[in-house]
Formats: C-alpha cells, structure tokens, sequence
C-alpha cells in the first residue's frame, strides 16, 4: 500500500501481468481454502504448518494464519518431548527470521516472534538482541520497521534483564556512529531517569515492572534526571548539533533537557470578595472539582457549597468558584479565616479576610511557583550560559538555521527571560522568515513568551494592572495566572477571540481591546466586577456575539466603534434593549 | 557532512483540482474487483477497507452507491460468539474490525444487527490490569487497541464498560519526552500512534493532560517543504498522515500551525488523474485506505465540496450529530 510506484507499461505488458496475476491468485486462493477447511475441521497438524507457512512467507500481514499456527504450535507442546519442542520453537524463530527479511514491518511478525520467544523452553535472548542489532543495520529509517524493532528490543531487554547502562553505552554508540538518532535520543529518556534518578529513591529497574501499575513516565520531565547527570548530556547533544547542524533529533532532545520541572500539584491563589459574597480559587492544574474533594471552610465550619468551573465548557479547569450562604461574610466589621481544602492531593492554603477590607487574597507569584522559568544552581547557569555562546556562534556560521534560533530563544528564556527580551522579539522576526511555514506557530511561542514576562513585570511592580499592546499577539494563554487583575490592555495586538478561559480573570474591571480581529467573546462569561470594556476597531459582527456581556451585571460602558456590527440597521437600540445597564455606550 | 531533507519533489504536471467525481466512481468500483490478486490479499483488513470506502463516499455525498443489505449482512456473518468482530468471513475476531464495523453499522444507522451486549463483553473482556487493551485474544498490547475500544464504545453509548481511570492511566504512561505517544510505554512517538492516543483522551475526557504546545510542536514539524506531511523526523511525506498529523492538530486546538495551502497542494498532487484515488505521495499507486484520508484531510482544511469530517472518529460530523456525540476539541 506504500511506496508502489505507477509505472506505464504496453498493453502487452499489461496483459502479460493479468495472467501472472491470475495464477498467482489461483494458488493463494487453494491455499487460503485449504486452511480454512483444516481449521473447521479442528485439524492442527504439520500440513497445516506448512501451508500457513506459504501463505504467510508472502502475506504476513495475514493475522489468522498467525493464530492458527499458534493453536498448532501450543497443541504439538503437549505431545512432544521438551527437546523437540524447544526445535520446534527455534525452527519457528528461524522461518520468522525469513518473515521479517521480507517485510520487517508486520506487526503480526514481531508479534509472533515475541509469542514464540516467551515459549521457548530455553529462550535465547542474546540471539534475540542480535537479531534486532541486525535488523537496525538493515533499517535506512525509511522503513516502519524500525519502530518495532526497536519495542522488540525493549520486550527482550525487560525479559532478560539487561542492565540500564549497558543499554545507555548502546545508544551512546548508535548516536556516536549517526545511525538511528531520533529513536536512540528517545530511549535515552527513558533510561536516564531510571539510572540517574533526581531522587535518592529511584524508580523500579526496568527488567522489573510491577504488574498491577504502568511505569511512571518520568521520561516527559527532564528534571527526574539528576542534574550532574543532566549537564552531561548538554555536552553530548551538543556535540551531536555541532557535528551536524540539520539532525533535527539533537534538537527535540535537547529542547527536552532545556524543560522546567513539574510544577508541584498545589492551590495557588484563594481570592474572596465580600459584596460578590463569592471564592475563586486557582490550581496549579486544571481539575475536576467533584472529584478532587475541594472543601472550603469557614472560621473552624465547613460550609456547604457548590462548586462551578468559571466556563461551563470545562469539566476540568485551573480555576473554580462557589458562593457563600447570603450574609456569610458582607458585613465588613467582621474578621473571617477561610480555608480551601484539596483533599484529594493533601494540601490547603488559607486566606484572612480582615475587618474594614471588602476582599482578600492569598497567591504564590510565578516566581514563587518557578511558572515560567526554574530557580538555575550556579553550575546549570554557567553551563547554560556556555551553551548559548556556543549556538550564537553557530549562528553566525548558519544564519537561516531556525533549529539553532529557536534553541537560543529557549536558552534565554531558561537565563534570563526579562533580560533577553529584546532580542527574543527579534529571532522570532528571524524565525517567521526562514521558516515560514511555522510562522503562525512561532507566533503564538512568542505571544506566550511575552505573556509570561507581563506577568513577572506585574508582579515585580505589585500591581493587578495587565499591559501588552502593540507585541504582535496572536492568542493568550497563563489565563489563570491573572485571577487578581483588574485592568487589562491587549490593543493593538492580532487576536481572533476573548476564548472561554478568559472568564478566569474574576476580578476584571476594565478591559481594553482595541484594534484587534476580535469576532467571538466566550470569555466574557459572568465576570462579576466587569465595568468597561473598549473593543473600537474588532471584527464583531452580529448583534448575538454580543449577548454574553448582559452575563456582567457591573457593565455600564462599551465602545463598539469601528466594528461591523455597528452598521446593523437599529443598533443603537438593538443594544439598549440588550444591555439596558449599559449607560455609556459608543458605536 | 549534513544531512539531507528526506523530501519529495512535486512535479509542475501534478494535479491540483480537486477531482471529487473520479474518486467516487473508484471507490464505487473497488468492491467489485473480487477477482483482484491485491482485494484478495488484502482480505485480512477487509472490514476497515468497507470502512475507508464507505467513509470517503459518505464525506462526498456518494454513500448510496453503495451497497447497503450486501454490507450488512456479510458485517453480521463476521461477527463471533465472543462478540468480535473479524475483517473478513473465516477469519478471527479483532478490536480493530470490531470497530470499523460498528463505525460501517453507525454510517447506516444499523448497528442493532449485530449482538450490542456481547460485541460489549467482548471489548471489556480485552482490557488488562494495567489498563491497557489487548487486540485480541493473543494478546498484543498496543495503544491502537485502546482507542479502538473507547471509540467503539462510544460510538454504541457504552463506555461505562472499561475501566477508564486505568485505560486513561495506561495511555498516559506512552507519553514521551518530546510530547508524543507511542504503541506501548517506551515506545517512540509516531503521528499513528498520537492520533490514537489523542483521540482517547478526547473521548476519555482527558485532554487537559496532553503537553499541546508541545506535542503540537512535533507535530507541525512533521511538515516539509513540500507541504506534505511525515509521521515522524526524517521520514517520506505521505497522504495518510494529513490525517493522522491534521486530525491531531485539529484535536489539540493546534491546526493552524501548519501551512494550509501547501499541504492541500500536496494532497491534491497525490490524485491519479487517470483512475481516480490517492496514492500515498504523487505518482504512486492509489488506494482506498489513502483516498479516505486524503478527502478527510482536504476536510479538517476545510474544503467546500466534502462534508466536515469529525477528527476524532473520522466519521462524518453528521453521523456523528445523530448520535449525539461531540468528543471534546482543546481550543
């Protein structure tokens, strides 16, 4: 099905294929019969091993013969002495052998051979090892059978316990000789954490999983590795990207190691307003709240509550409210202690509401959480601060390398991410133009980059004022970073749409958004201080995108101006009697 | 010493209208070469070929070409007393034709032919300890299976039958350091297997657990420069993975970061002219399994003339509306 060229031929040519077609056919079909009826029949004998051998040498994809023969096979085991059945089942190895020569990438092949190697009475597991060994050397990569070959080796790895670091200098050899980067790297992953873990308390070996739970993954967080181990191999890759600029698998390994930790699952905002008589609270995940355990309690008393995510298209979501009973806390003399469990992960954080104060917060900063960037040791600093010097200098050598580029930009982004940001803006300017296919990826890199430097800014100056116009944002992200704004300015910017995330910003008061491509508002979704909001020169264009604002009770100014719909016939009244609290309105 | 991009070239004389009629009239044709040395050996995936066929006609407004009563009653003949389904009459039951069958039986709002309760059991009765799904009874494991099974169950409003806290568990142990999935853990990521693995967890209701920004990284890099897509680095652009990639993208909110038009240009170039269908990449031969996913690809990209295919279950949107299914989509 892949790979087969269409060649023209004559009509003689033609003609001469039908007829070797023909017969071809004639003989398969026999032969596909005849095992079918054996089967029927319940016979399980050689005859039937051999005409299944036939079918199968040309059709290994041919599942059912696969069965058939194991139904054989595991019949003969019972009636046969141990020896022979051990030749039985090297014979079998070898006519796989044949198989996979011919088309090393059936599944039903491989499937087979590891059924097979499971049986043998004394397996052979070196042998096996070999073949893969061989099968890798056969592979150009422009085959699938390297896919499988590869999960062989790892079934007969685990099967015979072959120790993690001999399989590490394996791929150490592999990636020394070029051959079979991308799935050498990956397995690298893998078996890094399992022999240099971060943690004195390493994962099980891995000739040794427990059958009732998968292995972690600790191959999709870099930082499961120690960190001696870790700067190691910035060494190797590197040396890999120099040696070759292009080998793109380098580069994904190395954007791995470049990775942040896992953030630590945790409450990371507790927000209460007394005159909504309402909580938000963030997490450092999305999460279902009905089956997280989320408990709030106030001074020392549980309170009955329900919980809603803040759009209703999320059943998991990074920030939930509830509502207090009436009268719970509106008084303003008084002092409240609430709490917000999460029972499921054991953890809580607590948040004062004081006397005289209409609201209260409790936030780790994204620093604070390490969100955006990890706290660096002075060894991964001057390590990473190397590493950059390294790729700007290859840079200079290929100027249009984007991998080289957008690895710098990551590189920055792990030293300094306030610092850099000057020149970040400009290699992703560079890197729209050399590889512009991915412009509009490389867009929103860039407008989540800029997003995160918003964020420490407004931290660093303590404010709850969000500013980023005029940076070329192409979406938003960090949403749930910004549950304590209260003024936020994206004009000027090349957004589609508020998406329905953007109802986390609880304390929004005024939003402006001008000159964007705005057609679609989701967001703005039952957000309880929203009073005005500046949307000239957006794409709105139906009197409908407009009906979520009559969810913002606060919402008395709206400036429309510049926005198609706007030259709907009665708009002016349209909108009055959408939004009657709306006093100032602008088309 | 550099590396060479594995590429192909797109000759100037390659198609690039869409020629919707020929690829009809090819699938139309297809099911009745049963003389055909090729049908014949490719009877052991004849269900998912029904399937690809069926599927295609359907997302071009052809579906009625198609014999409806013969299709269904040689689906019924396949199904065995465990309840699985197989690809062909003779041969043994598997998830994967379990699936395309109920996929076939949903297109023509018949699944009830079938025995519901048993082809139920016999899903559950494939899923291991460990969450994972066997393809059958001989037990290989692979990631493809779990999808199978949750679609299948979906598709029949039965998805309490699994453990699915286990399943999600399983799938979520083949992610891999680069944001992809794989067939088992360890395996290495492959736009197949993402695909599979994305559409679990849509159906699962999981997909807050992907990297997306990540994943939709490797994925968009599968493009090359010209336009078509590979399923994984350093390999051959092929048709198929305008499914497999496009869907995924589609599925993780990501499908903007490839290049639209270069890769329908490339879809469109790997039509035969003369026979109707899509080949694997220009000039090769075509088939059905091809033709399905390079009109589903022109699709997710927004082609007019094809109806909107659903990117989880490659299925029309409409079957889908009709059976009040809307697997979930990151934005």
């Amino acid at each position: 099905m892949h790979g087969r060229v269409k060649l023209k031929s004559t009509a003689q040519q033609e003609e001469e294929k039908r007829k070797e077609r023909e017969k071809k056919l004639k003989i398969y079909v026999a032969g596909r019969d005849a095992i079918f009826t054996k089967r029927l029949e319940g016979v399980l004998d050689d005859e039937a091993l051999q005409l299944t051998q036939q079918l199968l040498s040309s059709n290994p994809d041919f599942a059912t013969l696969w069965n058939y023969r194991r139904e054989i096979l595991l019949h003969l085991e019972t009636v046969r002495e141990e020896d022979d059945v051990q030749k039985m089942y090297e014979a079998e190895l070898l006519f796989l052998e044949s198989c996979l020569k011919v088309n090393p990438k059936s599944y039903g092949s491989w499937h087979h051979r590891g059924w097979v190697s499971a049986r043998l009475p004394r397996p052979d597991w070196a042998r096996e090892l070999g073949l893969c060994d061989r099968c890798l050397s056969l592979d150009d990569r422009n085959c699938e059978s390297e896919v499988h070959c590869w999960d062989y080796r790892r079934m007969v790895v685990k099967m015979s316990g072959v120790p993690v670091d001999q399989e590490l200098q394996f791929t150490d050899r592999l990636i020394g000789s070029n051959f079979s980067n991308y799935s050498s790297w990956h397995y690298r992953s893998t078996l890094l954490p399992l022999l240099h873990p971060e943690s004195p308390d390493p994962p099980s070996p891995c000739h040794q999983h427990s059958h009732s739970s998968p292995p972690p993954s600790p191959q999709t967080h870099s930082h499961r590795v120690c960190e001696e181990q870790l700067l190691k191999e910035y060494e190797l890759v590197q040396n890999a990207f120099f040696t070759d600029p292009n080998d793109q698998s380098a580069w994904f390994y190395y954007r791995w190691l470049l990775g942040r930790a896992e953030r630590e699952e945790m409450i990371s905002c507790v927000f209460v307003s007394r005159e909504e008589e309402r909580v938000a609270v963030a997490f450092s995940r999305p999460v279902n709240a009905s089956s997280s355990g989320l408990m709030l309690v106030l001074d020392g008393q549980p309170q009955r509550v329900e919980w809603r995510s803040v759009h209703p298209h999320f059943r998991h979501s990074p920030v939930w409210i509830c509502a207090l009973p009436p009268g719970t806390i509106s008084d303003i003399i008084n002092e409240h202690n609430l709490t917000v469990h999460w029972t499921e992960k054991h953890t809580h954080r607590d948040c004062a509401l004081y006397t005289g104060r209409s609201e209260s917060w409790c936030r780790d900063s994204a620093t604070d959480q390490e969100l955006f960037r990890s706290e660096l040791s002075v060894e991964k600093t001057s390590v990473l601060q190397s590493e950059l010097q390294s790729c700007n200098q290859l840079l200079e050598l290929e100027p249009q390398n984007k991998w080289c580029l957008l690895t710098i930009v990551l590189l920055m982004r792990a030293l300094d991410p306030l610092g850099y940001e000057r020149e970040t803006l400009s290699h992703f300017q560079t890197l729209k133009e050399v590889d512009s296919m991915r412009s509009a990826y490389y867009g929103d890199l860039c407008s989540k980059f800029m997003i995160e430097n918003t964020i420490l800014k407004m931290e660093y100056a303590e404010v709850r004022v969000f500013s980023l116009s005029d940076k070329n944002l192409t979406m938003l992200c960090h949403l749930d970073q910004l549950l304590l704004v209260t003024h936020i300015n994206l004009s000027c910017n090349q957004l589609l749409r508020l998406p329905p995330q953007f109802a986390m910003l609880q304390c929004l008061e005024v939003l402006e958004a001008d000159d964007n491509a705005i057609e679609n508002l989701d967001g703005l979704y039952y957000l309880p201080k929203l009073q005005e909001v500046s949307l000239k020169n957006n794409q709105i264009s139906k009197l409908s995108d407009l009906q979520l604002l009559t969810s913002c009770p606060k919402l008395t100014c709206l400036d429309l101006r510049g926005n198609p719909v706007t030259q709907i016939a009665n708009i002016q009244s349209e909108l009055t009697e959408l939004l009657p609290s709306v006093t100032d309105l602008l088309i | 010493m550099g590396t060479q991009v594995k590429d192909v070239v797109i000759k100037s004389d390659a198609p690039s209208a869409l020629l919707l009629d020929k690829h009809a009239d090819y699938i139309a044709a297809y099911g009745s070469k049963k003389d055909d040395y090729e049908y014949t050996l490719s009877e052991y995936l004849r269900m998912s070929g029904i399937y690809w066929g069926l599927t295609v006609m359907d997302l071009m407004g052809q579906l009625t070409r198609m014999n409806q009563q013969e299709i269904s009653d040689f689906i019924k003949s396949c199904q065995h007393d465990c309840g699985g389904i197989s690809a062909s009459i003779g041969h043994d039951p598997h998830v994967l034709y379990t699936l395309s069958a109920v996929q076939i039986l949903s297109l023509y709002d018949n699944v009830n032919v079938l025995d519901v309760d048993k082809m139920v059991e016999y899903v559950r009765g494939l899923q291991q300890e460990d969450g994972s799904f066997a393809g059958d009874k001989w037990g290989e494991i692979d990631t493809r299976f779990s999808f199978c099974a949750v679609a299948t169950l979906a598709l029949l409003g039965r998805l309490d039958a699994i453990n699915m806290d286990k399943a999600v568990e399983f799938v979520l142990s083949c992610m891999n350091f680069d944001g992809g999935f794989g067939c088992r853990p360890g395996s290495e990521s492959h736009a197949g297997q993402i695909y599979c693995c994305t559409g679990f967890l849509s159906i699962a209701g999981q997909l807050h657990q992907v990297n997306a920004d990540l994943l939709g990284w490797w994925l968009c890099e599968r493009q090359l420069p010209s336009g078509g897509l590979n399923g994984r680095p350093e390999k051959l652009p092929d048709v198929c993975y305008s499914w497999w990639v496009l869907a995924s993208l589609k599925i993780i909110g990501r499908i903007h970061w490839i290049d639209k038009s270069k890769l329908r240009s490339f879809i469109l170039a790997c039509q035969d002219e003369e026979t109707g269908g899509f080949a694997d990449r220009p000039g090769d031969m075509v088939d059905p399994f091809h033709t399905l996913f390079g009109v589903a690809g022109l699709s997710l990209l927004g082609e007019g003339q094809i109806k909107d295919v659903n990117p989880v279950l490659c299925m029309p949107e409409d079957v889908l509306e009709r059976l009040g299914l809307h697997p979930d989509l990151l934005s």
